[in-house]
């Protein structure tokens, strides 16, 4: 089987999309976008000025006042529209995604599947943004609800996803009649350009998407600007914070995911062959770089017996994932997306190993199929003998490091997740109702799984979160992200 | 090279397809008494690609086990489709039967190993395999009929 043909074919000069044009940045300060397999340059990326963030803003200010007065059927015809283009455009989006990220082409199609999914949600709008009323609050008195649009929103989109996480918002911004920025990250932020021309092509007017390249700078322009109604933002919780703080100064609305530390609880009457792939998509799916993937294994039970068996499971499939470029369609984990991502990993292992965590699969020298650079591979990494203390158990290490540790019960277990300052997702892995039904009931996360390796929520169910991994009241997604991105307006009236 | 990963399995189903179907279009050139019975195989081998895609495509996600569905060895499913110069209409009817139960047998490991981990596809394989073992009894009644 050979390795998929690469779409960019030479290094691209990434432009602005505002206002529906492609302008040039007249920024000096350019990144190069690599690919992180091949080392190879893919594209150059502008950190646009202020100007250009402004000159954004106030195309998508100016835009808001056409779009929210067309009706919601017609701007779900755009997004009829902009769906079909994207499934028109499913394997060359998905295969830009395993260039600029990294990921393998199985992960890519599905991240450009959930993508998809996001704008077929959002089509819904006629009926997903109906208000409601009732006659008679008094008598020949009525009262009644509308959800109207609020302006311009912004997105800071994370690397993990690069196309995906941006279509977690912008559809239902866009269907509700907002008008919409995004800030791509540098790393990879090819995906959201050919998204952006899709948007074009789709007949979305202009003004109403538009695309920003930059760093923090730009960010914090879109942030503290006070023409930009609401902010979402998907990173790291320490910045997370700092973003939901200004929202909070600049009585912004804000939808901030942070970081994650999940929990995997695996019961003693587990069906071990089913788990143990879920367990390898969770940890080492996507390089181990989502707030989604499993972090702490933890094994239930005082029986020894199975303790054994089961881990001894875990390492043979951990040690049999082929690793390398992930065009290559053999390859089940791809390398990690940049060189500092790498790095942060190495020293996450050379911590747990000070701490004595017991390393019994060390992923620091990789083996890779094909001949490529090592420069941002690693190969999967697992402790064990690893406590709650650990920094190695409370840090995200967003890498592909499973930290495996024991509890005698559930409760133990349960008060293991709940030490943890994290809240993005847990699951269980049982036969037994009775365990999973406690589980779900009492753990503290906002995606509880079952017998689910990566708790990702559906299009039109909410991506929740909880603790220090979400800062917000509304989440994005389904209904959720309609009720963000609308203000609710009360209409009571009496004729005379 | 084992079949791990979901897109190499896909690949993987889609090489049969079109092996299985240049294999039936060369029957139908040499033997024209079956030939619209084979062009209709080659038609069926489309819809089946179309169809296995359309499931691969519209459930695949980054939450199922799309790297660690599937432990197959594709020397298990190695199909020989090259007529020979002297190959008679039995021998072909016979190898014919022999490549559909192959492939049959193909989609059903396929199905069975992922079932419990990926959505629709497993479905989708089942429905070829089921479709595959109906066409070996259309090529075994006509084996038969040569055989009388």
């Amino acid at each position: 089987m050979a390795i998929l043909e690469e779409p960019i074919k030479e290094v691209l000069e990434l432009k602005n999309y505002i206002n529906g044009e492609w302008v040039e940045s007249k920024s000096k300060e350019v990144w190069d976008v690599v690919n992180p397999a091949t080392q190879k340059p893919l594209a150059k990326v502008p950190m646009s000025t202020n100007d250009e963030v402004i000159q954004a803003i106030e195309a998508a200010k100016e835009a808001f006042l056409e779009w929210r007065r067309t009706p919601p059927l017609a701007r779900a015809r755009c997004l009829f529209r902009l769906k079909e283009l994207l499934e028109n455009n499913f394997e060359y989006l998905s295969r830009i995604q395993t260039m600029e990220h990294g990921k393998t082409i199985d992960e890519s199609r599905g991240e450009t599947r959930r993508g998809i999914e996001m704008v077929e949600v959002a089509t819904g709008i006629p009926s997903l943004m109906m208000g409601y009323n009732l006659e008679d609050i008094a008598v020949g008195i009525d009262e009644a609800v509308v959800y109207q649009p609020l302006g311009v929103f912004a997105h800071i989109a994370p690397f993990n996803f690069p196309f995906m996480v941006p279509l977690w918002y912008s559809p239902f911004a866009l269907a509700t009649g907002n008008t919409f920025i995004v800030k791509p990250s540098p790393r990879d932020p090819i995906s959201q350009v050919k998204l952006a021309e899709l948007i074009e092509e789709a007949g979305f007017p202009p003004g109403v998407y538009n695309v920003v390249h930059g760093g923090a700078e730009v960010a914090s322009t879109l942030i503290e600007h006070p023409d930009i109604k609401g902010v979402t933002f998907v990173g790291t919780t320490a910045i997370g914070r700092e973003v939901y703080k200004k929202c909070g100064e600049t009585c912004k609305r804000a939808i901030v995911q942070g970081s994650a530390k999940n929990f995997l609880v695996v019961m003693p009457d587990t069906n071990v062959e089913a788990t143990i792939p879920a367990l390898m998509t969770s940890f080492f799916g996507n390089t181990g770089q989502r707030c989604l993937s499993g972090a702490n294994l933890v094994i239930v039970g005082e029986d020894d017996g199975f303790y054994r068996n089961f881990l001894d499971a875990f390492l043979d499939a951990t040690s049999k994932i082929r690793v390398g470029y992930g065009l290559d369609e053999t390859i089940q984990m791809g390398p990690m997306q940049s060189v500092d991502g790498k790095e942060r990993v190495m020293r996450y292992i050379e911590m747990g190993i000070k701490e004595n965590a017991k390393l019994i699969i060390d992923g620091r020298k990789p083996t890779i199929v094909g001949d490529y650079p090592d420069t941002c591979f690693l190969n999967p990494t697992v402790f064990e003998n690893v406590t709650p203390n650990m920094t190695i158990a409370r840090e995200e290490i967003f890498g592909p490091v499973a930290s495996v540790m024991r509890a005698k019960d559930l409760d133990q277990a349960i008060e293991m997740i709940h030490g943890n300052n994290f809240g993005n997702a847990a699951s269980i892995f049982t036969t037994s109702g009775r365990a999973a039904r406690e589980f779900q009931y009492r753990v503290q996360c906002g995606n509880i799984g079952i017998n689910i390796g990566i708790v990702a929520p559906m299009a039109f169910f909410p991506f929740s979160g909880m603790k220090d991994s979400f800062f917000g009241v509304l989440h994005g997604q389904g209904r959720d992200a309609i009720r963000f991105f609308t203000e609710s307006k009360v209409v009571i009236e009496r004729w005379f | 090279m084992m079949i791990n990963t979901c897109s190499m399995a896909i690949s993987f189903a889609k090489e049969l397809e079109n092996d299985s179907a240049n294999f039936y279009k060369e029957l139908s050139q040499r033997f024209s008494k079956e030939r619209d019975l084979f062009l209709s195989f080659v038609k069926e081998n489309e819809k089946y690609v179309m169809q296995i895609e359309r499931a691969y495509y519209g459930v695949i996600t980054d939450a199922i086990e799309g790297c660690f569905a599937f432990n197959i060895d594709p020397k298990d499913y190695v199909i020989r489709t090259d007529l020979t110069e002297g190959e008679s209409y039995f021998e072909a009817l016979d190898r014919a039967i022999k490549i559909e139960e192959i492939i049959s047998r193909f989609y059903s490991d396929a199905a069975e190993q992922s079932k419990s981990l990926m959505a629709d596809v497993p479905r989708a394989f089942r429905l070829v395999a089921k479709k595959r073992a109906n066409r070996q009894e259309k090529l075994k009644s006509l084996l038969e009929k040569e055989e009388g």
